[in-house]
């Protein structure tokens, strides 16, 4: 790895030793967004290839045309702006209660000892790894039963949808966010506490900016990963307006024989790009975060 | 200034979340019209507002029916149907919600303002998968949450037949417009539980510039892609994809091999004649093909079709869905009858289908807009459109172009597929016995024992 | 606990946090406890109301639990669990106590509804005695705004007026009646006639009555036509049997499925408590244990790998991005996840086309037989895995890196120590206290991660000779799922929910053989 690199080149002055530093560390990152960019780099030419089928051969297609994003974005039937907004109203919803919830557990579990806190944490990660074939049985009928009564959450509506994503996601997500916690000293509450804060007032005040990042973390994974799923969304919605891109998209391939790669992946191509502006933004939460904090403690 | 950041990306989020809706509404303009458009146009000659005028002293009693969903017991004139949320169906109209895939959406589009405005009914029309379709029918129907109608392929009849779904259909005198096969196939247990509007099946389809008289035996075949792979004019002359049972089964019914056993009211899930002797000749052929090189357990579907756009494939076993892309690789190309061997190779018919959902409280509605609207030549007819399917409402064969035409032809040949729930084995363990003898990991009678033993150890026969 | 609580150090001394034990912030716990008490049992009741027992049961439980730790002074730390518990009870905990149900039933293709729903579905189906003529109908509506209808029998005739629950009044007894041209009513007394365009409408607001009395009524069966159709089946709660009053048969209930004498049974079936049935099939069936062992292997090999190399090139990206000096951070991390934004349906279609030895850019140049070779087929779905999974990593770790206090390593530079060193004396120990769980998660998450095994080549190599369809490249979740959905009787749901059973007690297992691990990191931590 590059840090053990430049102790090699100990006879170096500081300045060059950072800049070589730098550079093979940008080396590393160019090799594997190579890697990283390579099939997505077919993607991208399946979607420019008119006759509809994956693109595999050659990089550009023979005769390139934005015809699959044209009609895709001008579909009569298929609203596919329509789903990008349902994605990205149930992603934001979920991945922002999803934080609020974990972390709320997640300080629990990690700064106060209970009875039951082994067995419940365990229970937790247990819960996970149950592998559920019939959770969506299950929850296909819970929520037509819920949609009696409350209507915005029943089989079909985005808000049903937000509360099932919801279940998933509070289990691993509140160990990944308590062991962060856990990295949080703990001397830096105590003080607070000594100083008459309330764990509320702790919990608020000192630990969450420190673990902003964590916040960051937990907010894109549970957001890429409700703006991904479809085996769910898929049974639970069943109108075309209330279709989630990656609902939506499947249509194009959920024939056995005759898919229309092209229109997926022109789909692909621009349902990506809100989680990649989302992560650029969100980077910026990224930095800093504990250490700045730490000193301050 | 970090949790304004974050106050910041939520808000855009939340932005783009809204614009997009509001581009979205804007960006399908069909089923607006019929909200906006249809109630104003609808209210000279329609039920609704119709009644008032003429009704008006008695027009308050009857209107009690909105939330009673059976209305089984009180006869009334009012609509009995909340319109579904978020359909565009006029207020109080009686509405069909419809199941179908891309195409047939497509070709119900062009009736749904017309119904609505002959009939105050109103299609909320969805787009579904159509292999989600069959999951998703089994477990929405019983529940009440199921459409009205849906489409459907005969080959699920078993499963859905076995868990009640499907209502049982009456074409009455419209029965002598479909072609038999058709029917036949949407008959599970003597009973007709599908309206059926497409045949589908495979056929031999050769490029005529390699190959101008197709071969008529498998024998043949074999010859001809000797030469011509020696030659080098080919690099494979026949592009058979490894595996896949559908593709394959004009083979093995060449052969003399069968699947399933047939009674008089249809199949016999125990008797599988997968290591028929028929069957092993089927494979053994392949294993030949493959120890000459003359086909290759690496080619895929994919493969296969793009080695025949390419034309370095002379020919192969396909079905319509294919044509398209041939043409537009510019080839020249001829579709005919499966080679034959022991006997005329027999490839699966599959039939598509419209379907009326037994839980449905509207099944009556919903087969009476079946047979008066679905099973008429125009819809048929835009059914074949966007569907590129030989109809299987025989007035509207009318249209087919030379394709389809050719693919009708050997439709006749064909069988359809079996719609008993044990086919469901058959796909994996034929799939997997044919793949091992393409991978040569298997001889043929070992595969055949194999599929044919998995098979009857599935379906409990032993 | 270790840890004082509100109650225990509130006031004890002034200082920079204000002390809100309020009146209001009473007020709003209370109020808010109990809306969402309220919420809770509201919806349970309802749920009791519609005979849904075990989902009421689930919301009752959960508001109890609620009020319980909200009331109770010993339980405040689980104040805090309590909102994402609710969610977690009710959308994780109740699909699992419905899988566990379900594994004891026969619950399956043709049984899948409740017992009430079968026989109402069974009861909806009708029958037209022989004999009886398709009369043709005209819809008409009385001044009371009730509906009739008009019927003829085409063959000879004969037309009727037909009002619900009365004898059927022969034409030549309807007051004022006028005909038109075609025979059919232009007008009569106490009824208008309504157009044919109102048809439809007519169908759908009169579905399943019957114009006329009981013996002769009938029931408009299409836009056109109207039959006497009767009810098939009437079910017998003594016999717990349905009958068939066309002719008399008794379907009795077996198992689940209304069955007659001669083997003929009525659809749908509704599911039976089976016991351990389900369970004993798994042991004693050879098709099941035939190639169990080797994909047992096969699927902790899989796991394991997945894991372990997304860690290790996730961990490699995260340190190595993680230098300040790096122009351009921001953008070429985003160029990093690009994978993890992208569907997976499509990428793993991607790679298998990459991968095709014919087409392919990597298969045409390098094929060892990476969909047909055993070997090659596990290592060209490890590689595809890798590349879909590293981001997952690279965002974690990337996110861990930035919460390990830098003070930790300055002191460490002080003292002398090397880049090396501090990874593996500080970095890595501080980054298993937040990625160990993790890593058990996505354990368990490749151990069933069953979308990919299926896109890449559906298990496949096929295992030649094997009692039941595997493939080389089948894991434990693919494989039972094409037993319990692939077989020749359909989707056997019950049978499903038990192997999913089994799958989970192994799974567990390693999982809880992992805390020890983790559980001695997290007194690793507890020294920071």
């Amino acid at each position: 790895m590059s840090s053990a690199t430049s102790k090699k080149s100990s006879g170096m002055t500081m300045a060059t030793r950072r800049r070589l530093d730098t550079a093979l560390r940008l080396l590393v990152a160019l090799i594997f967004i190579a890697y990283a960019l390579f099939p997505v780099v077919f993607v991208i030419g399946t979607s420019l290839n008119p006759s509809g089928s994956l693109q595999m051969a050659q990089i550009i297609p023979r005769n390139p045309t934005l015809d699959n994003y044209r009609s895709l974005l001008t579909s009569q039937t298929n609203p596919f702006l329509r789903w990008m907004a349902n994605s990205l109203l149930v992603s934001t919803v979920t991945a922002i209660l999803t934080v609020a919830l974990c972390a709320l557990a997640a300080y629990s579990f990690s700064r106060f000892r209970f009875k039951s806190r082994k067995r419940l944490l365990q229970g937790l990660l247990l819960s996970q790894v149950f592998p559920n074939i019939l959770a969506i049985v299950a929850v296909f009928l819970m929520l037509q039963q819920i949609g009696r009564y409350f209507p915005m959450f029943g089989l079909n509506t985005l808000g049903g949808l937000i509360l099932v994503y919801l279940g998933g996601a509070i289990g691993f997500n509140t160990w990944l966010m308590k062991g962060f916690f856990d990295t949080v000293p703990r001397d830096l509450d105590e003080s607070a506490m000594l100083d008459g804060a309330s764990p509320w007032q702790t919990f608020t005040t000192i630990i969450l900016p420190l673990v902003r990042p964590v916040l960051a973390v937990i907010f894109m994974l549970s957001f890429i990963g409700t703006y991904s799923d479809y085996l769910m969304a898929r049974v639970l919605l069943s109108s075309n307006q209330q279709y989630t891109v990656a609902v939506g998209l499947s249509l194009f391939i959920g024939q056995q024989f005759g898919q229309r790669w092209g229109e997926f992946a022109a789909g692909a191509v621009l349902a990506a790009i809100p989680t990649m502006i989302l992560f650029y933004i969100s980077q910026s939460q990224l930095q800093g975060g504990l250490t700045s904090g730490a000193v301050k403690g | 200034m970090y949790r304004r950041n974050w106050s910041i990306v939520i808000a855009l989020l939340v932005v783009a979340s809204m614009l997009l809706a509001a581009c979205g509404g804007g960006a399908e303009p069909t089923p607006v019209p019929a909200a906006t458009e249809a109630p104003a146009a609808a209210a000279p000659t329609e039920a609704p507002a119709a009644e008032a005028p003429t009704e008006a002293p008695a027009a308050e009693e009857p209107t009690v029916a909105p939330t009673e969903p059976p209305a089984a017991e009180e006869p009334t004139m009012a609509p009995t149907e909340a319109p579904a949320a978020g359909a565009a169906c006029p207020a109080g109209s009686p509405t069909l919600t419809i199941w179908a895939d891309k195409e047939r959406n497509a070709a119900l589009l062009t009736i749904q303002d017309q119904v609505l405005a002959e009939t105050g009914v109103c299609l909320d029309l969805q787009e579904v998968g159509f292999g989600d379709i069959r999951s998703n029918v089994s477990l929405a129907a019983p529940a009440g949450e199921g459409p009205d109608i849906f489409v459907g392929a005969n080959d699920w009849l078993g499963e859905l037949a076995a868990n009640g779904v499907p209502a049982e259909m009456d074409l009455g005198a419209k029965a002598a417009d479909f072609d038999p096969v058709s029917l036949q196939a949407f008959t599970f247990d003597g009973k007709l539980l599908g309206l059926p509007y497409a045949v589908e099946n495979v056929a031999f389809v050769c490029n005529s510039d390699l190959v101008p008289t197709p071969p008529t035996t498998y024998d043949e075949l074999k010859t001809m892609a000797q030469e011509m792979q020696d030659a080098g004019t080919v690099q494979q002359f026949f592009g058979l994809m490894a595996g896949d049972p559908y593709h394959q089964e004009p083979i093995n019914t060449a052969f003399g091999g069968y699947i399933f056993g047939q009674t008089e009211t249809g199949y016999d899930a125990c008797d599988v004649g997968l290591d028929s002797q028929g069957a092993i000749d089927y494979l053994t052929w392949i294993d030949g093909m493959v120890k000459d090189g003359l086909l290759s357990a690496d080619v895929t579907w994919d493969t296969a079709h793009t080695l025949f756009d390419t034309g370095d494939a002379a020919c192969m076993i396909t079905g319509p869905w294919a044509i398209q892309r041939f043409q537009d690789a510019g080839i020249n190309f001829s579709i005919g009858a499966v080679p034959g061997q022991a006997q005329p190779g027999s490839p699966f018919v599959g039939v598509q289908g419209f379907m009326v959902n037994a839980f449905s409280d509207d099944r009556v509605l919903a087969q009476s807009f079946l047979t008066d609207y679905i099973a008429t030549q125009p819809v048929m007819e835009a059914l074949y459109e966007t569907g590129d399917r030989p109809p299987a409402y025989l007035p509207a064969r009318g249209v087919m172009d030379e394709t389809a035409t050719a693919f009708a032809a050997v439709t006749e040949s064909g069988h359809p597929m079996p719609n008993i729930v044990a086919m469901s084995a058959v796909w994996s363990s034929w799939g997997d016995a044919i793949v091992t003898v393409f991978q040569q990991s298997a001889t043929p009678e070992q595969a055949a024992a194999t599929a044919a033993q998995q098979v009857r150890a599935a379906a409990g026969c032993e | 606990m270790a840890v004082p609580t509100a109650e225990g150090t509130g006031g004890r001394k002034a200082s920079r946090f204000s002390q809100d034990g309020s009146v209001l912030g009473l007020l709003v716990k209370v109020l808010g406890l109990s809306a969402i008490v309220g919420l809770l049992t509201y919806t349970g009741w309802r749920l009791l109301g519609d005979g849904a027992y075990a989902f009421a049961a689930a919301f009752f439980i959960t508001a109890l639990f609620f009020t319980l730790v909200f009331v109770r002074k010993s339980t405040v730390p689980l104040r805090w669990i309590m909102p994402g518990l609710v969610f977690l009870i009710l959308f994780q905990l109740y699909p699992i106590f419905f899988t566990v149900y379900t594994a004891f039933t026969n619950y399956s293709t043709g049984r899948n509804v409740e017992k009430p729903a079968a026989i109402a579905a069974i009861e909806r189906l009708t029958y037209v005695p022989e004999g009886s003529p398709a009369w043709g109908w005209t819809p008409l509506q009385a001044d009371d705004g009730s509906a009739a209808v008009w019927i003829i029998d085409p063959a000879d005739g004969a037309a009727y007026l037909a009002v619900p629950d009365e004898d059927l009044v022969p034409a030549a007894e309807v007051n004022g009646l006028q005909l038109d041209a075609n025979g059919a009513p232009a007008s009569m007394d106490g009824f208008t006639v309504l157009p044919n365009n109102q048809r439809f409408l007519f169908v759908s607001a009169n579905q399943g009555v019957t114009f006329g009395d009981e013996e002769r009524g009938v029931q408009v069966t299409s836009s056109t036509e109207a039959r006497q159709t009767r009810q098939r089946y009437v079910y017998d709660p003594e016999l717990d049997a349905m009958i068939d009053q066309r002719d008399g048969t008794i379907f009795v209930s077996q198992m689940g499925i209304f069955t007659a004498e001669d083997g003929s049974t009525l659809a749908p079936g509704y599911p039976v408590w089976v016991g351990v049935e389900n369970f004993t099939s798994i042991i004693t069936n050879p098709a099941i244990r035939g190639p169990f062992f080797t994909i047992f292997i096969w699927t902790f090999i899989w796991a394991f790998f997945s894991v372990l190399e997304t860690f290790i090139l996730g961990l490699l990206l995260a340190l190595n991005m993680n230098s300040p000096n790096i122009p351009f951070q921001r953008i070429l991390r985003v160029l990093l996840i690009v994978p993890y934004a992208i569907p997976a349906f499509i990428t793993v279609k991607v790679w298998v086309g990459l991968l095709n030895p014919v087409l392919g850019v990597i298969g045409s140049a390098w094929n060892p037989g990476w969909f047909t070779d055993p070997f090659w087929a596990k290592i060209g779905i490890l590689m595809v895995n890798l590349w879909l999974g590293y981001p997952y990593m690279f965002l974690i770790i990337t996110g861990a890196l930035q919460s390990i206090p830098g003070d930790i390593y300055e002191a460490a530079r002080v003292d002398g120590a090397g880049p090396f060193y501090q990874f593996r004396r500080l970095t890595l120990p501080l980054l298993m206290v937040s990625i160990g769980p993790l890593l058990i998660g996505s354990f368990a998450f490749n151990f069933n991660n069953f979308a990919i095994i299926d896109l890449y080549n559906s298990g496949g190599p096929p295992i030649p000779g094997s009692a039941t369809p595997a493939g080389y490249t089948d894991i434990l979740i693919s494989y039972t799922y094409r037993i319990a959905f692939g077989g020749a009787r359909g989707n056997d749901y019950g049978l499903a929910a038990a192997i999913s059973i089994i799958i989970f007690a192994i799974v567990a297992t390693v999982t809880i053989l992992n805390f020890r691990f983790t559980g001695q990191l997290e007194e690793v931590s507890e020294n920071v």
